[in-house]
């Protein structure tokens, strides 16, 4: 039986989609077999982020309108093995679905693979409730700034209520150099904010612009900062215990440091 | 407290601690669910009562919420410059 994990945050833009993709292709790297679904109903990305927006016939309306097969609808991402996409509608809305449909085809992708992604739209609304709804885990993306981390808050009360856990805790576009001048919150305070368990970093990194723009995800080249983040993150998934490196810089000497690593 | 100790010294404190600051406040709020009217009601509600016992200035009361562990604080601060004397006045 395979584990149902909805990637969810509350606020938007903080890079839920970006997380589901890469995390998804990760695990299908450590050959894990994988779903990614994407749950925002009306406003679907994750097919375009992953590069797989021209390949997409069905959706899960079409499913869950029983217009076809749950595999038929499922899209093979060629690049790697056992990845697989189930995209959302993009002419229905978020209240075109309800929970328990979302639930019965997580309940059946399951049984099927290691991993079911759900990339959850913002909001604390019915899109979410949808996307949650066949999740036994959540996680949390979030990034280092006031209204993301209150917004976090916010979704992992909603979760608790809901008896998902463990709720892991992912923060986004961290910045060593900002924390290190006192300019953003680092770990350790957001975690004092949020009180679960952190799953991982991702440091910012421009290169998740330029993946994004090309549709191929940043861990299939796993040189970027992001992308071996990305890849700690899914190990830890897969239960392997990898301790999170300390991204903080302190001062010049750590600057020159760091220009020699990405030199070599 | 930290805060004010730096600005004495003429440092602006970081932007971070701020924030950090500024949102343990308002999520506690917002994980009592505590609606910015009670608040303030409750706020008018104790300014009443204590007034029949301290003098104090309305703009120097200070009411926050605070989380330490499991349980929720309420710490007021009615910061008072007399203390009315209840015999005396009857």
């Amino acid at each position: 039986m395979g584990k149902v994990i909805v990637v969810t945050s509350g606020k938007g833009g903080v890079g839920k989609t970006t997380s589901t993709a890469n995390l998804g292709t990760a695990l299908a790297l450590l050959d894990k077999t994988v779903v990614v679904v994407d749950a925002d109903v009306g406003l679907r990305n994750l097919d375009i982020v992953m590069g797989l927006e021209s390949r997409i016939v069905y959706t899960s309306m079409d499913v869950i309108e029983k217009q076809c097969e749950l595999s038929k609808a499922l899209v093979r991402d060629r690049r790697v093995d056992g990845l697989m996409l189930l995209a959302a509608s993009q002419k229905n809305n978020k209240d075109d679905i309800q929970p328990e449909q979302m639930k019965a085809i997580c309940d059946k992708l399951r049984t099927t693979h290691d991993f079911v992604l759900i990339d959850s739209p913002a909001g604390i609304e019915r899109g979410f409730s949808n996307a949650s709804a066949g999740a036994d885990e959540a996680i949390v993306v979030t990034t280092p700034d006031v209204s993301a981390i209150r917004d976090a808050d916010r979704i992992i009360g909603l979760l608790q209520n809901a008896r998902i856990e463990p709720i892991n805790l992912v923060i986004n576009r961290f910045s060593p150099q900002l924390v290190g001048n006192g300019s953003m919150m680092d770990q350790a305070d957001v975690l004092d904010i949020l009180n679960i368990d952190l799953i991982g970093i991702v440091p910012e990194d421009s290169e998740v612009i330029t993946s994004t723009n090309r549709g191929i995800p940043l861990v299939y080249e796993d040189a970027s900062a992001g992308a071996q983040a990305y890849m700690r993150i899914a190990r830890r998934l897969t239960g392997q215990r990898i301790p999170i490196p300390d991204f903080e810089q302190k001062g010049l000497l750590n600057n020159i440091m760091n220009w020699f690593k990405k030199k070599k | 407290m930290s805060i004010s100790i730096k600005q004495l010294f003429g440092r602006k404190p970081k932007s971070s601690s701020i924030a950090k600051q500024r949102l343990k406040l308002v999520i506690t709020q917002d994980r009592l669910d505590v609606d910015d009217r009670v608040m303030t009601r409750l706020h008018h509600e104790l300014a009443e009562v204590l007034a029949k016992y301290f003098e104090f200035s309305a703009n120097s009361v200070k009411m926050n919420l605070k989380q330490e562990g499991n349980s929720y604080i309420l710490v007021a601060d009615f910061p008072y410059t007399k203390f009315h004397d209840l015999n005396v006045r009857q």
